[in-house]
């Protein structure tokens, strides 16, 4: 059969390889006898061509100097750092302190008691006690302002507090490894102050796990100091790809749901 | 252990010049997309372990690097500092020659893929010229794989358009391109 209406969809991926070898030989058969179809395929295939040529110049262009110095550096530390075993991935909060990285969650600490402080209690429900090990407060979120903008804020959307004068930013959801539900957002203050921070579902509440402050004047936004220790964080916690939209949203009436 | 952190580290490197080309292709700017790719190597490195061996790095890296671009994207949007990335282009290069001639003539397929929007974009990035294919393309955007393709062939579609190519460089040309 020369005459099967190949769709666009197969053609295109017969052009990318992507079609089993028996409709690959339907295709070619076709195409010894159909100009149009070789035209169809043809266009694919010159798209394909001319986008890996068009950008092959980005591919010759030389390093900058600097990214390829730090990224160098990187890897350097990193492999040399490896001979201390326990230099792989930091459990949030405890963790010995003699990690050549403490000294990063020292700063996150201090921050974090800083947050603490800062709220006045705000998210310290009766239940900040610290956990043993004298380690980080993880506190239950106690404001129903802030709970209640957990579950609902879509990411990439802001927020006043009811009854505050913060506003909440919601930036991302993810799932942790053990597939709670977690969301990153910042809080920002009336001082300027912005708070980024995690919270993850524990049983019907949220839970603050990571917080840092970043001081204020920094014009409504986390700068990228904080943002490297909430990167590390994430990365320690195992979390997971940020979810889509539509998951966001499904998540999070999910949770509502069984709220009620 | 180690040796998964000394084998990413490896890689990184010659990895680096694909991973910054994706950057400019996902920022359309080379100052912040090399700021990206650099966030991208440390994200990486602290998470080597979870590299599986056997599986492709480019697109581990490809996800780790766009991952962390939809963040920042996510930040400046909400932060309202946007310096409207969306007015760049830097695919092509600043040339005030080619922009000229661009009036007269078709647009230079750089300048073509440079305007896509942005889905459309990532998606030829990864399939035609970083060589994923559509299972890995779609694992590294988070879509099912009938979004990559309806994408992909959109942004074909207006590639073609904007470019003048019509596919019809005739038989043994394109037995040829397939073959490759």
């Amino acid at each position: 059969m020369t005459r099967a209406d190949f769709s666009d969809d197969i053609l295109m991926r017969f052009a990318d390889g992507e079609l089993d070898a028996e409709t690959s030989a339907e295709i070619e058969r076709a195409m010894e006898t159909d100009d149009e179809l070789v035209s169809r395929v043809g266009l694919f295939i010159e798209t394909r061509q001319a986008a890996k040529a068009a950008m092959q110049s980005l591919l010759d262009e030389p390093l900058p100097a600097e990214l390829e110095a730090a990224v160098g550096r990187m890897v350097a530390e990193k492999t040399s750092a490896q001979s201390a075993p326990s230099a792989s991935v930091l459990a949030f909060p405890r963790r010995a302190a003699n990690d050549r990285r403490a000294s990063r969650w020292l700063v996150a600490a201090a921050s974090l008691a800083a947050v603490f402080a800062g709220l006045g209690g705000y998210w310290l429900g009766g239940r900040g006690e610290p956990p043993s090990g004298g380690a980080l407060p993880l506190a239950a979120v106690s404001s129903p302002a802030l709970a209640e903008a957990l579950a609902t804020v879509a990411s990439g959307e802001e927020r006043q507090l009811l009854a505050s004068n913060q506003r909440f930013r919601a930036i991302a959801t993810f799932r942790d490894s053990a597939q709670a539900l977690c969301r990153e957002f910042e809080l920002d203050s009336a001082d300027r102050s912005t708070v980024v921070s995690v919270a993850c579902r524990a049983g019907s509440e949220w839970r603050v796990t990571f917080a840092v402050a970043a001081p204020g004047g920094s014009g409504g936004y986390a700068p990228a100091s904080s943002t490297e220790t909430l990167d590390a964080y994430l990365t320690a916690i195992d979390a997971g790809p940020p979810l889509e939209a539509g998951e966001e949203a499904k998540a999070l009436a999910d949770l509502r749901e069984v709220r009620q | 252990m180690s040796d998964a952190v000394k084998e990413v580290g490896e890689r990184l490197i010659a990895f680096l010049p694909n991973l910054r080309r994706f950057a400019i292709s996902l920022c359309r700017t080379r100052d912040i997309a090399d700021d990206l790719v650099q966030a991208a190597c440390e994200r990486a490195l602290a998470s080597a372990e979870r590299f599986e061996p056997g599986t492709r790095f480019d697109a581990w890296m490809f996800r780790i690097l766009r991952n962390l671009w939809i963040d920042q994207v996510r930040r400046q949007k909400t932060a309202g500092v946007q310096d409207d990335i969306s007015e760049r282009h830097d695919i092509a290069g600043a040339s005030g020659d080619r922009e000229a001639e661009a009036r007269l003539t078709l647009k230079t397929v750089a300048d073509a893929i440079d305007h896509l929007p942005d889905e459309q974009r990532e998606v030829l990035l990864l399939v035609c010229v970083e060589e994923l294919s559509y299972r890995e393309a779609a694992d590294v955007l988070d879509v099912p794989i009938g979004t990559v393709m309806s994408r992909l062939a959109r942004a074909r579609k207006s590639l073609a358009e904007a470019t003048g190519i019509t596919g019809a460089t005739g038989r043994s040309q394109v037995m040829k391109g397939v073959n490759e």
